[in-house]
Order: C-alpha cells, then sequence, then structure tokens
C-alpha cells in the first residue's frame, strides 16, 4: 500500500511542471480569448465611432461637386468651386470612363487659418489645408490627393508613385529627356539613339531577371555605380578588400558588390518620371477605357497590362514614348539679342573705371 | 580733403541710385514667412481602445503559440545546432534541409555545439491577410520564450520572416543574387537572448532581473560581426556627425547614452547599469518581445553586441562567472572585466565611434579674432592710460 502511494507521489511531483504549464497555456489562451472578444466589441463600437465622427466632421461643411470630384470643406475663402473646375478636365483626361468611380472618394478638407495661433481641434477625418491658398495652388492640391481608382500594389511598385495628373505634363517629359541624355548608363544612352529592347529594360518591362548587367553594361558603369553611391556601405568589414579590388578596375569585384546588395536597392538607370510618361502615353493612346484596362488585371506582367490599356504591342508604346520623350526637348536658354551688347558693354565700363583709379589719398 | 568730399558724394548717390533701384516703394513680404503644418489624422478615441486591445491579444497570442511551441515541438536530437520549424507552410525537404544547413554554420560560428539548453527557432512565414474577425497576429516583433521552472531546457525564438525572407524561404526569391550570407545574419540576430542562454545557461538572478527591466538590449547579439552584418549597428542611424541630423538623433538619446558617447565613464556606467538596481520579478512564463525598431529604446550605443563584446573579452570562464553570479551586477560586471565598468565601457564605445564633443565648440578662426580684439582692446585701453596727463 505505502509502495503504491509513493508511486503515485512520485509520479505526481514528475507531472507538476507539465500540469502547470499545461494551465499556463489556458490561462493565458481564455486571458487572449477574452482580449479577442473585448477586441470584436470595441471594434464594433470603434466602426459607429468613425462613422460617427466623419458625419460630426462635415457637419455645416458645404459640399462642392464638380464632374465626378466631390469636396466637402467647412466654409472657408478657399477658391476650390474654380479650382475644380480647372482639375476636373485633367483628372478626366487621364483616368477616363474610371473617373465615374471617384464620387465614391471624395475630398474631404479642413481649412483653417495659417496664421491663427489658436489651438486647432484634433483631427479624425479629412485633411488639413490653410484657406489662403490661391487657385493654382488649390487645384495643384486636388490633383495631387485625388485617388487613383483601383490602382493596385503591383503598379504602384512599378511606378514608384501613384498615377496621378499633372497640370505640367511638358515638363514630365523634359526631365526625362535630361535623364535619357545625362545617366551614365550605356543603357540608356543606346535607348535615347533608338535601341527599343533598351528602352524596355531600362523602363524595366519585361524580364526582371539580370537587371545590373542589362542596365550597367559596361564595367566603366559598374565601378563609377561602386564608387560613387555605395563607398561608405562597402567601405567596411569583409567588403572593403572586394570595394579596393573595384576601385583597381576589376570588374569581377565591381560585380561581386553590386550583386551584394540589398534587393531593390539596385539604383535604376531612369528615374520614375520615365515609367509615369510611359503610362500617360499609354492611357492617351488607348482612349476613354484604357485606364480601366490598366487596373484590370493587376497580376498580369506590366508589359501586358500597358499593352492591353494602350491597345498596341508593347515595342509601339514603346517608340511612341521615346518620339514623345525627345520632342519634349528642354528649349535651349536663349538669351535676348541686346544681352551680349549689355555684357560687354558692363566689362568696358568696370575695366576703364579700374584702368582710371589712381591711389586713395586724404 | 576736398577730393574726399567728392568721392563721399558720389558714393552716396550710388547707394541711393541701387537704392532707388532695388528697393520697392511698397511694403514687402516677410522672406521667412512661416510654414504650414497640418495635422495627421488620429483615431477617435474608441479606435485607439481598439487598437491598444489588439495590441494586448497579440502579445496573449504570441505568449500562447510559444508555450505550445514548447509542447509540441519534437527536438531534432541528430542536430546540436536550433531545431527549426516553420509556420505558415509547408516547405519542401530540400529547402529545410538547405536552411538547417546555413543554421549549422550559423552555431558554429558562434561557437557552440551541444548545449545543456536547447534552441527551438520558430520561423513564422508572412502569410496572406486573415479573416477580419481577429487582429492581425504579431508580425513585426521577435518573441523569445526563455527556460523557467516548468522547462528548464528549451529556449524559443520566434522569428516573423516577413514578405522578403518568406520569399527567399520558399524559393521563389532568387537567393543567389541576394547572398545566402545575409540570410545566415538574418537567422543569427533572430537567436537573441537564445544564444546567450544556450551558451551559458540561465543567467543568475540579479543579471536576469537587470536584462528583463532592460528588455534585454544589450543582450539582443551574441556574434561578433553586428547584428546585420559589418556594415550595420544601431550607430550607424545616428547618421553622419556632418549633419543636423545626427544631434537630433544623439539629443534624442537618454543623457547617460549621450555622456557615454562623449567617452565620459560615469555616463557609461549608468547607461549600462540602468536597470540593475530596479527589483525585477521574473514572470513565467517569461516572454521577451523585442521591439520592431529596437534601437530606438536603447540606453547604449550599440547596445545589442555589447554583452556578446563583454563575453569575447573576459572569456568563457569569466563571462560564466558574471553571467551565473549571485552579486549585484555592477560588482559582477566589474570582477568579471577587471575594470570599472564605466571605464571598459568607455574604451569599448571608442572602438566604434569618435568621442562626441559635447558643450559649445567655437570655431578656432573665431577664437581667433575674438582674442585679437581682446588683445586690441586692451593695448588700446593701456596705450591713452599711459598718455592720460593730470593738470
Amino acid at each position: 500500500m505505502s509502495r503504491l502511494l509513493g508511486a503515485l507521489l512520485t509520479a505526481s511531483f514528475l507531472a507538476s511542471p507539465l500540469q502547470s504549464q499545461d494551465s499556463v497555456i489556458a490561462r493565458l489562451r481564455r486571458q487572449a480569448d477574452s482580449l479577442l472578444s473585448a477586441w470584436r466589441d470595441a471594434q464594433r463600437l470603434a466602426a459607429l465611432a468613425d462613422s460617427l465622427e466623419q458625419v460630426r466632421a462635415t457637419a455645416g461643411s458645404d459640399t462642392i461637386a464638380v464632374g465626378g470630384l466631390r469636396i466637402i470643406v467647412n466654409p472657408s475663402p478657399l477658391p476650390l468651386r474654380e479650382a475644380a473646375e480647372r482639375a476636373w478636365p485633367v483628372i478626366d483626361s487621364l483616368y477616363g470612363s474610371a473617373a465615374e468611380d471617384l464620387p465614391r472618394y471624395p475630398y474631404i478638407f479642413r481649412a483653417v487659418d495659417p496664421d491663427s495661433s489658436v489651438r486647432r481641434t484634433v483631427l479624425h477625418v479629412g485633411v488639413e489645408v490653410p484657406w489662403d491658398l490661391d487657385v493654382r495652388a488649390t487645384t495643384s492640391l486636388l490633383l495631387t490627393t485625388v485617388t487613383p481608382p483601383s490602382l493596385d500594389a503591383a503598379l504602384a511598385d512599378w511606378l514608384g508613385s501613384a498615377l496621378r495628373p499633372t497640370l505640367r505634363p511638358h515638363d514630365e517629359g523634359a526631365a526625362v529627356f535630361i535623364q535619357l541624355v545625362t545617366a551614365p548608363s550605356e543603357a540608356v544612352r543606346r535607348c535615347f539613339l533608338g535601341d527599343i529592347a533598351r528602352c524596355k529594360d531600362v523602363l524595366q518591362i519585361g524580364d526582371s531577371t539580370g537587371l545590373l548587367a542589362r542596365w550597367y553594361v559596361t564595367p566603366a558603369e559598374r565601378e563609377a555605380l561602386v564608387t560613387g553611391s555605395f563607398t561608405d556601405y562597402f567601405a567596411r568589414g569583409a567588403t572593403a578588400p572586394t570595394l579596393q579590388n573595384c576601385r583597381q578596375h576589376r570588374d569581377d569585384a565591381c560585380i561581386a558588390l553590386l550583386q551584394l546588395l540589398p534587393p531593390g536597392s539596385l539604383p535604376r538607370p531612369l528615374g520614375q518620371a520615365a515609367r509615369l510618361v510611359l503610362v500617360r502615353e499609354a492611357l492617351r493612346a488607348g482612349g476613354r477605357d484604357a485606364y480601366r484596362r490598366l487596373v484590370a488585371s493587376p497580376n498580369a506582367a506590366i508589359e501586358a497590362r500597358l499593352s492591353s490599356a494602350a491597345g498596341t504591342d508593347i515595342d509601339s508604346l514603346v517608340a511612341r514614348w521615346r518620339n514623345d520623350v525627345l520632342a519634349a526637348r528642354p528649349r535651349p536658354l536663349s538669351l535676348p539679342w541686346w544681352a551680349g551688347f549689355a555684357a560687354i558693354g558692363w566689362t568696358a565700363l568696370l575695366g576703364f573705371c579700374a584702368l582710371r583709379s589712381s591711389r586713395w589719398r586724404l | 580733403m576736398a577730393s574726399l568730399k567728392r568721392w563721399v558724394l558720389v558714393g552716396l548717390t550710388a547707394c541711393a541710385v541701387l537704392a532707388l533701384a532695388y528697393l520697392p516703394p511698397r511694403g514687402v513680404k516677410s522672406s521667412d514667412k512661416s510654414v504650414f503644418v497640418g495635422q495627421s489624422p488620429q483615431g477617435t478615441r474608441t479606435r485607439q481602445h481598439a487598437q491598444a486591445l489588439a495590441e494586448e491579444w497579440r502579445n496573449a497570442d504570441a505568449a500562447v503559440r510559444l508555450l505550445e511551441d514548447r509542447q509540441q515541438v519534437k527536438r531534432d536530437f541528430v542536430r546540436a545546432s536550433p531545431t527549426i520549424v516553420f509556420r505558415g507552410a509547408t516547405l519542401p525537404p530540400h529547402s529545410v534541409r538547405n536552411i538547417e544547413t546555413v543554421m549549422d554554420s550559423v552555431w558554429r560560428g558562434l561557437g557552440l555545439g551541444e548545449t545543456k539548453v536547447r534552441v527551438t527557432l520558430v520561423v513564422a512565414l508572412q502569410q496572406p491577410s486573415g479573416p477580419a474577425d481577429s487582429p492581425t497576429p504579431l508580425q513585426d516583433r521577435v518573441a523569445y520564450l526563455t527556460p523557467d521552472s516548468t522547462d528548464r531546457t528549451t529556449c524559443i525564438a520566434s522569428l516573423p520572416a516577413g514578405p522578403y525572407w518568406t520569399l527567399v524561404i520558399q524559393g521563389k526569391r532568387d537567393a543567389r543574387h541576394e547572398g545566402f550570407g545575409r540570410f545566415a545574419q538574418w537567422l543569427q540576430a533572430g537567436l537573441g537572448p537564445c544564444a546567450f542562454y544556450a551558451a551559458y545557461g540561465t543567467p543568475g538572478r540579479p543579471v536576469q532581473g537587470w536584462l528583463a527591466a532592460r528588455n534585454w538590449d544589450v543582450g539582443l547579439y551574441l556574434g561578433s560581426h553586428g547584428i546585420a552584418g559589418e556594415r550595420f549597428s544601431s550607430l550607424d542611424l545616428l547618421g553622419n556627425p556632418r549633419f543636423s541630423g545626427f544631434w537630433d538623433a544623439v539629443y534624442a538619446l537618454p543623457p547617460a547614452t549621450v555622456a557615454c558617447l562623449a567617452g565620459r565613464w560615469s555616463g557609461c556606467s549608468a547607461a549600462v547599469l540602468a536597470g540593475a538596481a530596479d527589483e525585477a520579478t521574473i514572470p513565467i512564463p517569461n516572454v521577451i518581445l523585442v521591439e520592431r525598431r529596437w534601437w530606438r529604446v536603447q540606453r547604449l550605443l550599440p547596445g545589442e553586441r555589447y554583452l556578446g563584446d563583454v563575453a569575447r573579452t573576459v572569456g568563457r570562464d569569466g563571462f560564466q562567472s558574471f553571467w551565473s553570479s549571485g552579486q549585484p551586477v555592477d560588482t559582477a560586471l566589474a570582477l568579471a572585466l577587471k575594470r570599472p565598468v564605466g571605464e571598459w565601457t568607455a574604451d569599448w564605445e571608442r572602438a566604434f565611434v569618435r568621442p562626441i564633443r559635447l558643450g559649445p565648440t567655437p570655431p578656432l578662426g573665431g577664437m581667433a579674432i575674438a582674442l585679437a580684439i581682446a588683445v586690441l582692446a586692451l593695448a588700446i585701453v593701456a596705450g591713452t592710460a599711459s598718455r592720460r596727463q593730470v593738470r
């Protein structure tokens, strides 16, 4: 009997840590379940509070409707109607038939006095705007904060920004032209000279493998990239000797270093403006439904989406993009005819004064 | 003299002409117009309350998962290095073997073999967002469950893989170009406090309380290369001292941390021993949640490697005596280092960063000019005084 009792006691003693662990898990699980239940209640309340806050924040506000734009704003001197009348055609021309969806995403602004030192109430809904903006600045505000309808993450990632309209598309094209002629990349240069395959490479359309070799074609470019942009990054630790080798024109060392870069950090030879211009061109070519086609298949390759949007094959689209960019070449700086004479005259006058001067005598 | 007057007149006339030409006859706007800064929208009170509850649930849920893992995970007794478990997806056997090989080499690199405290690494692969009827589980912080009285020989690390490493582990992203070395660094950094438990066992009560009070900020990394390879330590995040952002970052740190960066022994001592005097209670289960941006809550820079460096400096036996000591932390650490804590730490800090200069630092040229003016003024006064005549 005593043996049996002893065995039972020993077994219960040995099992006690496991039992206590079980009880801890059970206790924590109960706690988690209780928290989850409380969270669900809180979520419901928060949803209600958010909608009430939205009603409260927009109570007494004006709603301005211009085309598909809906702007909810408190009464203020902001010239929103005029700005919306300017912005709407630009927005409509970019998104085409998809702009019909915009009433679902109204702007909610809170116009505030920018010069007042009175403490403002906490903002829960919308965007604060100073009420002294002029029409141009307000138009720009509407264009830069419009919600692109159904823009997916893949397209936004590739673009590097949201696709929004611009008041000055020519400036964008001019910026891309400057990149085309100044980017230290042989691939970009070949694109500038008309090699459409290289244009696709530098625009990151299609095959995304081996980008390093396709973007930075020559050893000199790779060395310049390492020494110009990543010296600090590679100068310490195990990569320092490889960096030295790269500086001594060892291309294999430069390639090895560039392959060590974190994903996505290899600088693109062309900035995001180039891709924006390409998408704008596709939308222009594809007509009013082009944007809808562009965002219709978020899982498709960018190349296919652009082709579908433009209603043409990708090579033709890229060729059109290139022509647009070349046409947007910035105007060279031109001086008025009299500027040269004025410069020479001033030079002569100052030279004469200098030659005529004598030592100061007091 | 007449010539001088003429030139003065010409100069004044020229000034007047320039003023007429360039200064508009009206008030001008101030060029330093203040920039309007709009508020960022904040959640309503009820929304903030819901978010706080979600955070509490995440912590409780993480603790439950760690405890369940401790109960359920079968140890791989063939390998000395940590058992690796993947959550969120089933990986093909060859992928698992590859990752285990990397972990084996990481383990050997840390100088570890068979250890009394075994480590289990739970790698949580990124999953698509789940149902909306529960908050997203903890995905941005590493969680550790240290050995306790219910299981004295297991330390569990739960390491969220995030989108990038999930793709690499699943073979959907080519790791060849990204470098498997970085993957090894990530795994090594993920071991965190469990690496210390494996190497030196359960710490003595004072050390455990000290580390718990400061959430292990000085014991996040046992390796010698920096938590994200040679190129990264929390000091790098301060930026370049030539830019103002550096000083903004420095003065956002606690005073003792700043003093230690300036090479002051007392500051270093205070930064290291913060929390040592607290009577921290060690909860059971002891779950350590490392902040996502752990470098923002450090009291010593680069604190993540401090204990690892101490261990390498004093040797295994020396560190073991400190680790399991029952003496107060300051005494135990000073005994292990055989030097005052502040002095050793200031030298250690100097190995990473040149001591910053605190207080006003006038440029040399400015000082020279100021001294020259002072000397000139003194000379004039002295000269005047020497010529003074009393009538």
